[in-house]
């Protein structure tokens, strides 16, 4: 279990919230990447062995949708690459 | 042994769901809203919780459900804000006494030291697996979960306390 910071509510415990996947790059318009491009686009989810930044839903709680950075090798919710 | 408690199923409440704006909600509702996160101010026996960015529930005695209908007008509200009657999707119940917040920590993974939920306070988390709203009360706590559950959690709480 994992203490997520929600922005409305402060700490609260992971069975309050569902999984809203990573944050993926921004959509390419599909006419101007290469098949692979938009095919890496599509199907690859980022995995990386450390910070990975991804999307919760306070849906037992406030309702916010919020975004955490999470190192995949601790469990820990970490600071991102641009936070202050 | 057992919990030093008492445990109620509470009458039905009339409730009613603000989404919106602060400002354009009490301009239209003429109550004043709470500020702060996840607490409550009761004004001459409604009650204004404050549940959610841009989101605020009421709740008043049944009595009072169609007067406030009438007084807030939900069909006839500006498009940026929703007014809902809720009244019955909710079953609210009542656990009070010297034990209360260890019965509520049984099903409610919320921290709910008096430092970190004091009076005035009133969140959604979960109560034994349901999406349930905790409020501090003087002599406890009060919860409230879908009608659907009422039922399951009624006995979960006699299974608890007994
Ligand atoms: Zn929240």
């Amino acid at each position: 279990m994992i203490n997520i910071p929600c922005p409305f509510c402060g700490p609260r415990n992971e069975s309050e919230f569902s999984f809203g996947g990573p944050v993926k790059p921004d959509r390419p318009d599909p006419n101007s990447v290469t098949d692979e491009q938009w095919v890496e686009y599509l199907t690859t989810v980022p995995n990386p062995l450390g910070a990975v930044q991804e999307r919760w839903w306070h849906v037992r709680g406030c309702g916010t949708w919020l975004t955490i950075w999470r190192d995949t090798r601790t469990h820990d919710i970490v600071k991102g690459p641009n936070d202050a | 042994m057992s919990y030093d408690v008492t445990t109620d199923r509470l009458p039905t409440f009339a409730i009613f769901d603000f989404k919106g704006t602060r400002k354009t909600l009490e301009k239209w509702t003429k109550f004043t809203l709470p500020d702060a996160p996840n607490r409550f101010i009761v004004n001459t026996g409604v009650i204004l919780c404050h549940i959610g960015p841009d989101h605020w529930l009421l709740r008043a005695p049944l009595d009072r459900e169609e007067t406030l209908e009438s007084q807030l007008k939900p069909t006839n509200a500006p498009a940026d804000i929703s007014i809902v009657r809720i009244s019955d999707t909710q079953t609210f119940f009542s656990i009070t006494g010297p034990n209360a917040a260890e019965v509520i920590s049984i099903g409610c993974p919320m921290d709910l030291h008096e430092t970190v939920f004091p009076q005035n306070s009133v969140s959604f988390s979960e109560f034994f697996t349901v999406k349930a709203l905790i409020m501090r009360i003087p002599l406890g706590f009060e919860v409230a979960v879908e009608q659907s559950y009422a039922n399951m959690i009624a006995d979960y709480l006699d299974r608890a306390t007994a």
